[in-house]
């Protein structure tokens, strides 16, 4: 049900996107780190998914908030001439690097639980 | 269970409002990019482009104040052509007026003309000219000529012999004609004052006196140029 939810939200929220005016480029710089710290928030939300111990609420308040956050941020950067928005990347990034690590990790454990078990299996068979 | 479904279907319904937004604004993103980098700017940075806009501004301000300095100048100089345009016109002026003033033009107005003869009676001496002129001047005349010799602040009249009358050094001979610019009222008048006046007392002596009033008396201009050698004019 939930994968269904995602599914009709990434089609919608493409159309949407797709028919929505342009954003100034002035503005797509915040819009482009906005984005990243989102994609960030839904990687960790994944990986606590697995590793059952995903909250909603926390889910929800780290997408907005370390958006909102990050644009905050590189908007005081510019005016300080600080780019700001370079270590928020850093973080962002490091991080999606490292739910993308937990979630590789877990699917692999997965895999290789599946074939020893298959092996297990095919063993108590043959005896 | 009941429950179970409800949050699950809330769960579903939040994650789906976030992937409507997170995908609608990434796709918004994508279309910025992709349809700013079609267009014109190409490879410049915001930054770049900031820099750029400022060096224009600056340049044209620059420009700007150049232009209304020049135009200001340009104002300037005009002011000042004019200023000379006027200030030559009343040099003009003035010029014209003291010529005429000192009698180095033909000029015209109303007055009157008086001829004075001699008679068998009666010779006209040179005193008889000089007394007219003062009556006349006396009387507001403007300007006097005794037989076409313009009689001005530096002239003479002398009697080197008898019978022989000279104005400035030209000779004149009666009939004198006085022609005279003034107001004709006042000079007439003046003349004309019952017993005491210049004609009253003349045609008592003897003198043949006419006098006629014209709205149009020509006087000729001097002839006489006198060089001025030692006055000077003092330094203000």
């Amino acid at each position: 049900m939930i994968l269904i939810a995602i599914v009709i939200g990434c089609i919608l929220g493409a159309v949407i996107g797709i028919y929505a005016p342009m954003v100034p480029y002035t503005y797509s710089g915040y819009l482009a780190i906005a984005i990243i710290a989102a994609l960030d928030s839904v990687f960790g939300g994944i990986a606590a998914t697995l590793n059952k111990n995903f909250n909603l609420k926390i889910f929800v308040t780290g997408f907005f908030g370390n958006a909102i956050l990050s644009i905050l941020l590189t908007y005081l950067g510019q005016k300080l001439n600080v780019d700001i928005y370079l270590a928020a990347i850093v973080v962002f990034v490091g991080r999606m690097f490292n739910n993308l690590a937990i979630i590789r990790r877990y699917y692999l454990n997965v895999w290789e639980n599946r074939n020893s078990k298959k092996t297990v299996n095919s063993n108590e068979k043959a005896q | 269970m009941k429950q179970e479904i409800k949050n699950k279907i809330i769960i579903s319904a939040i994650i789906a409002g976030m992937c409507i937004i997170f995908f609608a604004v990434m796709f918004m993103q994508f279309k910025t990019i992709e349809e700013t980098d079609i267009t014109a700017i190409e490879n410049m940075r915001e930054t770049e482009l900031r820099t750029a806009i400022a060096e224009w501004k600056g340049k044209y301000e620059e420009a700007q104040k150049q232009l209304e300095a020049n135009q200001k100048s340009i104002k300037e100089y005009l002011e000042i052509i004019n200023d000379n345009g006027e200030a030559s016109e009343l040099v003009d002026k003035d010029l014209e007026e003291s010529d005429m003033k000192l009698g180095k033009t033909d000029i015209y107005g109303e007055g009157i003309i008086i001829t004075l003869s001699d008679t068998q009676e009666y010779i006209i001496e040179t005193f008889d000219l000089i007394d007219l002129i003062n009556e006349l001047r006396y009387a507001g005349a403007e300007a006097i000529s005794i037989n076409d010799v313009r009689i001005l602040s530096s002239s003479y009249i002398s009697q080197p012999k008898d019978g022989l009358t000279m104005i400035s050094g030209q000779r004149v001979t009666s009939p004198f004609v006085i022609k005279v610019i003034g107001n004709q009222r006042y000079l007439s008048s003046s003349l004309n004052l019952k017993d005491s006046g210049y004609i009253d007392r003349n045609r008592a002596r003897g003198m043949q006196i006419e006098l006629q009033t014209k709205n149009n008396v020509q006087i000729v201009k001097s002839t006489n140029d006198r060089e001025t050698k030692y006055m000077k004019m003092e330094e203000k």
